[in-house]
């Protein structure tokens, strides 16, 4: 029980050409921490936590998940252990948001009912009390999902994301495509939601206020470096400066995007 | 502002100067070899002579035979009873009437060793939209060719795809032959596999409808397998990012975005299909093709009108049935 839920070990990562993406970041996220990823763009921030579960692959290092090492072999029934929330969302735009929200099931069905589409009606239930605690309404699930808004889409994402209990949540910066406004709504679903499971997040961001308001601790890339790990209140001026550079962040309304 | 630095873009540059020099030097060199003053000409004088200025033409005169040829249509069948098993006169088929006619031949009198006008009386079953129904009936069949080579070719082709699609099959090997297979089919127009094809299963709609499927299974496989390479990624990523199989990600990813375009593609094979089934059956791979050539080699010019009419009332009204679907589907 006290292996790490998410542990980086000397990881690494350099493309053909030579650039190097990360650089020696190790983190281990214990169980049920709020873990948020902050950093300019194209600090490494997404890379490391696409790393989490193999949509990355690191060049250096290892990532164990849970005690156990995060190989191709291992690949398939850790991923079922992940929950994953997407920037664009990600969902089948064309598909009713009844079947979005279960394709976050489908590593659990079997051939004949994933080809089929005739889900059991514990899944069901699952999917329609999920989309009830996210804040959708019953008449949503039957819509296509591109038809609803940004905000609405990220709801179904999440549920999504929960569908199999995961022990691991990782947000991609959830709320970088959304009205700064739900920005704070939709972080704090994902947070109680991983609560009442126990389940540990692991989420990248870029608005420093949001960090500080819903993280347990902040951990900071730049250039591919690790330059800060701590806890909201550590969060200095200096230490933003260390990961923003002099220039720091672009100076934003509160709540709104951050550089 | 520095008036002198700025200045808008020009329209166009040398470069599009040469490539149109270029592209008309194509059409003059080519146009000469394949004669197209000569077209230009010919045309012309045709038009001239169908108002009465130019007193003949020899395109006036070639449309002008085939026309007369053509007309008048010939839709009822004539058949000496004597000629159909178990015919009873009671029991004839609907519309069809008994006409009795008497002709007239030379005959060698077997006993004056002489010619000699003989009468004879013959009984003549008369259908007077026989020959009309038999070829609704080809034209059917050939409809039904183009059918069947469609759905053969989206069983064949939809596999194919699979194999080739960069995103469903890691493999480079596999995704090699799917390519290798899509092409070759592809390689083979309808009209020489339909050759072949009659050889092996002979005369008839089988030969047909295999020639349409192979061709249509090379375009299927590289249409499809493109759409499919084409479609955002990010929601089979998100499914594979939870541990769905393949399967899982076709089934509720791939397949849910691309739908659309399979459909528009496989609706462009069969309108395809409608026309090319009507050609290969020249070849002998049955429908009204077959129709058409066995009565182009007997000169029943007018039988041949009588198919070309009802090719064209087939295609305007399928383009027409197509049209109101369309716009139903939007």
């Amino acid at each position: 029980m006290d292996a790490p839920a998410i542990s980086f070990r000397k990881i690494g990562k350099r493309y053909p050409d030579g650039t190097r993406a990360l650089d020696d970041v190790s983190l281990d996220v214990p169980r049920g921490q709020f873990c948020v990823l902050l950093g300019p763009s194209g600090a490494g921030k997404s890379t490391l936590l696409r790393m989490a579960n193999r949509l990355a692959e690191p060049t250096e290092g290892r990532v164990i998940i849970e005690g156990r090492d995060l190989t191709p072999r291992t690949m398939k029934p850790i991923r079922r252990r992940i929950g994953m929330i997407h920037q664009s969302f990600n969902l089948v735009g064309r598909l009713s948001v009844a079947a979005n929200i279960m394709t976050g099931a489908l590593p659990a069905l079997g051939a004949m009912r994933l080809l089929t589409g005739v889900f059991p009606e514990t899944l069901k239930t699952k999917a329609c009390m999920l989309a009830a605690s996210v804040g959708l309404d019953p008449a949503h699930m039957s819509r296509r999902a591109d038809s609803l808004s940004g905000g609405q889409q990220q709801r179904v994402g999440i549920a999504r994301a929960f569908m199999l209990d995961p022990a691991i949540v990782l947000a991609d910066e959830p709320v970088a495509s959304l009205d700064p406004r739900i920005s704070s709504d939709i972080l704090a679903l994902i947070r109680d939601q991983a609560r009442v499971r126990g389940a540990t997040v692991l989420c990248s961001l870029h608005q420093i206020e949001l960090a500080r308001a819903f993280a347990d601790r902040i951990v900071a890339l730049r250039h591919g470096r690790l330059v800060f790990d701590g806890t909201p209140a550590e969060l200095d001026r200096s230490a933003i400066r260390a990961i923003y550079g002099e220039a720091g962040p672009v100076p934003i309304a509160s709540g709104g995007l951050a550089a | 502002m520095n008036t002198a630095a700025w200045h808008y873009p020009r329209p166009f540059g040398t470069r599009a100067v040469a490539i149109v020099i270029a592209a008309f030097a194509l059409l003059w060199i080519t146009g000469q070899r394949v004669e197209i003053g000569r077209m230009i000409s010919m045309t012309g004088e045709a038009a001239l002579a169908a108002v009465g200025i130019v007193p003949e033409s020899e395109v006036a005169d070639g449309f002008g035979a085939v026309a007369g040829k053509l007309f008048p249509l010939q839709i009822s069948t004539r058949t000496e009873v004597s000629r159909i098993e178990n015919f009873h006169p009671r029991h004839l088929p609907p519309f069809a009437r008994i006409e009795s006619v008497e002709s007239t031949t030379q005959a060698l009198n077997p006993d004056t060793l002489e010619m000699e006008p003989r009468t004879e009386r013959t009984t003549v079953l008369v259908e007077p939209v026989g020959y009309l129904v038999h070829v609704a009936a080809k034209m059917l069949e050939t409809l039904e060719i183009a059918l069947w080579g469609t759905v053969i070719a989206i069983l064949i082709g939809f596999p194919l795809a699979l194999g080739a699609a960069r995103n469903i099959t890691h493999s480079p090997a596999l995704r090699g032959v799917a390519g290798a297979a899509i092409s070759l089919l592809r390689s083979i127009p309808e009209m020489i596999s339909a050759l072949f094809l009659v050889i092996a299963y002979g005369f008839g709609p089988i030969a047909g409808i295999l020639a349409l499927a192979f061709y249509g299974a090379g375009y299927l496989g590289k249409v499809y397998g493109e759409d499919m390479e084409g479609l955002d990624p990010r929601p089979q990523e998100a499914l594979a990012a939870g541990g769905a199989t393949m399967l899982a990600q076709l089934r509720w990813a791939v397949l849910p975005q691309a739908m659309p375009r399979f459909i528009a593609a496989a609706l462009y094979v069969l309108d395809r299909n409608m026309r090319m089934a009507t050609v290969i059956g020249i070849v002998g791979a049955g429908g009204i093709g077959q129709e058409l050539k066995g009565r182009y080699d007997m000169y029943d010019y007018g039988h041949v009108g009588t198919i070309l009419v009802v090719i064209f009332l087939v295609v305007f009204l399928l383009d027409r049935a197509a049209a109101h679907l369309r716009r139903a589907a939007l």
